[in-house]
């Protein structure tokens, strides 16, 4: 079983006989009663796609996935091109499909990436809890302010925007929590 | 229709609270449900509602089946459930199901499927509106789900309105209604404070803090009124926490003014006393929003949370009252509440930099905008109404 504060973008999980796959995290809300968050879910069977939310509590059944370590060999327009470092077969996943995980992955990353394949075809990926990307884009940084304590918007090399603190500037290297694209730290 | 509503106490009153006046008010409703109650705790349901027996594993009360949450497959709530399976299962605040009825609602020779509502706290912050009938997901796909959040705006599920609130409501809209209401809880009460019917009555509802600002703050209001500036104060400390540090307050002030200790009221008798105040204090949930739908001046006590998270409630919810009333009126009103929810913690010595005065002062100014509050939400409609529409639209 599987609940829902488990869950992130390329979790899956069932409903009856139909695979569920995390595409993005929506947003969440706590209470006293706990956490409820909006999820935009894909059914791996039918292709189809919703927003829906759930409470802290609800209890799902995992399924069964083969995950392998692939690395993400090149980008063609909205197509993910993923390689397996062994036997070089070439895997392709669309950028909807990856979902917000599409924005903390690049090419020029050297490090492997979980692929999860649902009966036989890659269906999400699982990249590391910790990645390092860089600003393409944001206002200038602001001199003194190292406390991190108020944020601006930056776009990444990704094409993603994110929060970052002030005094990050354009070709600063950060570190970003991919569990919710929160900034962590400046890369050493 | 047949509604299951399922409530677990996490602590004090306010989700049995909640609860049983939505019971209520579906069951006052023209084509009420056939409702069943599955409760964890039956002894705080007793002390709202008298009728209830805390021992009993199975009860009728208003037409409704009770049953104690604690059991297992071999107990008569299960042998209940599985002579007439769930249909449509209120959630009240996301709080499960017990292991009996979840292996019953799940059972996959349960072909006629289940719908479970999960029935949200109650807030003023936007995500209410962005929540509110958004479908959710159980394990099973014959077991839907859904989301219904009360709110005070039109785009969420409202304020629950039963029959009996209203009338008092109704009753203590009139001068005469309200000072014949005054009489009899004074009589209930045993109080004999001089004047007592036509003082200032000030209540309070909140969770454990130092009052020694608030208490100085009525005893300055009550000395104005040798001066026409205020009124004789009488003071209601709720059971609880927060009646003792209101107490404890009073009598180190030197006791400025008559202060009554409040017996635990059942649920009907709360909602007369705060139709009856002049000022609330209040906390929590269901006595939200009644101080918001009684049309009376209160201050709301948010439970706090890590970072003080509290805060962004505290701020929705004035965002919510800001419209109907004057800058300089609520200026004071807002100040109040800041200042009165800004802490990390809560307990007898926690001090808060509020300052009630200001907002006594500029009663008359704030008394207009607190009814069209309260009228707005009338406009909202009743939750348990809403509900039902709501539910006809999607079984």
């Amino acid at each position: 079983m599987v609940v829902t504060s488990q869950l992130r973008t390329g979790s899956v999980f069932k409903v009856g006989n139909d695979a569920l796959v995390v595409q993005r995290i929506l947003g969440q809300k706590t209470g006293r009663s706990g956490m409820v968050t909006r999820f935009r879910v894909k059914n791996i069977v039918s292709g189809q796609t919703s927003d829906v939310a759930l409470d802290a509590g609800e209890k799902f059944e995992s399924v069964d996935l083969d995950i392998l370590q692939m690395k993400l060999s090149y980008v063609d327009g909205a197509t993910y091109v993923f390689m397996e470092q062994e036997t070089f077969e070439q895997y392709e996943i669309s950028k909807e499909d990856l979902g917000d995980n599409a924005g903390y992955i690049s090419a020029e990353d050297d490090y492997p990436i979980e692929i999860t394949f649902y009966d036989g075809k890659p269906v999400g990926v699982t990249p590391p809890i910790l990645v390092e990307r860089t600003i393409t884009y944001c206002e200038p940084g602001v001199k003194g302010d190292t406390s991190g304590k108020t944020f601006k918007p930056a776009t990444l090399d990704t094409g993603i925007e994110v929060s970052v603190p002030l005094f990050c500037e354009i070709g600063t290297r950060i570190k970003l929590d991919t569990r919710d694209g929160t900034f962590v730290e400046r890369a050493k | 229709m047949d509604i299951d509503i399922l409530c677990k106490v996490v602590d004090n009153y306010g989700d049995i609270g909640l609860a049983y006046r939505l019971a209520r008010s579906l069951s006052e409703l023209p084509a009420p449900p056939r409702l069943r109650l599955v409760v964890d705790d039956l002894a705080a349901f007793a002390l709202l509602d008298p009728a209830i027996d805390a021992d009993a594993a199975v009860q009728l009360r208003r037409g409704w089946e009770v049953y104690r949450w604690q059991g297992d497959g071999s107990g008569e709530a299960a042998a209940a459930f599985r002579a007439r399976r769930p249909r449509i299962v209120l959630e009240c605040f996301a709080c499960g199901r017990p292991d009996w009825l979840e292996d019953i609602i799940f059972d996959p020779r349960f072909q006629e499927g289940c719908l479970i509502v999960d029935l949200e706290h109650l807030t003023a912050e936007k995500y209410a509106e962005e929540l509110h009938r958004m479908p959710s997901l159980t394990r099973s796909s014959s077991v839907r789900k859904t989301i219904f959040l009360p709110g005070f705006s039109p785009g969420t599920g409202g304020l629950v309105m039963d029959g009996s609130f209203s009338g008092s409501r109704r009753r203590a809209s009139t001068e005469t209604g309200r000072s014949e209401l005054r009489r009899e809880i004074l009589a209930d009460l045993g109080c004999s404070a001089e004047g007592a019917a036509d003082r200032f009555w000030f209540c309070a509802f909140s969770y454990e803090r130092d009052y020694s600002r608030i208490v100085a703050a009525l005893a300055a209001f009550d000395s104005l009124s040798a001066r026409g500036g205020g009124r004789p104060v009488l003071a209601l400390a709720a059971a609880g926490g927060s009646g003792d540090c209101l107490a404890e307050a009073w009598a180190e002030a030197g006791e400025p003014f008559p202060l009554v200790a409040l017996p635990f009221l059942p649920q009907e008798r709360w909602d007369e006393l705060l139709l009856a105040c002049d000022f609330s204090i209040v906390r929590g949930e269901d006595s939200w929003a009644r101080a918001a739908l009684s049309g009376r001046p209160f201050l709301w006590q948010a439970y706090p949370q890590e970072g003080r998270q509290q805060m962004v409630k505290v701020a929705a919810f004035l965002d919510r009252l800001r419209p109907h009333f004057a800058s300089a009126a609520f200026s004071a009103l807002e100040e109040l509440h800041l200042a009165f929810n800004d802490r990390g913690s809560d307990g007898p010595a926690e001090a808060g930099r509020e300052s009630l005065l200001p907002v006594l002062s500029r009663y008359s100014e704030l008394l207009p905008g607190f009814r069209a509050f309260s009228a707005s939400l009338l406009e909202n409609g009743d939750l348990a109404s809403r509900l039902l529409t709501f539910l006809s639209e999607i079984v």
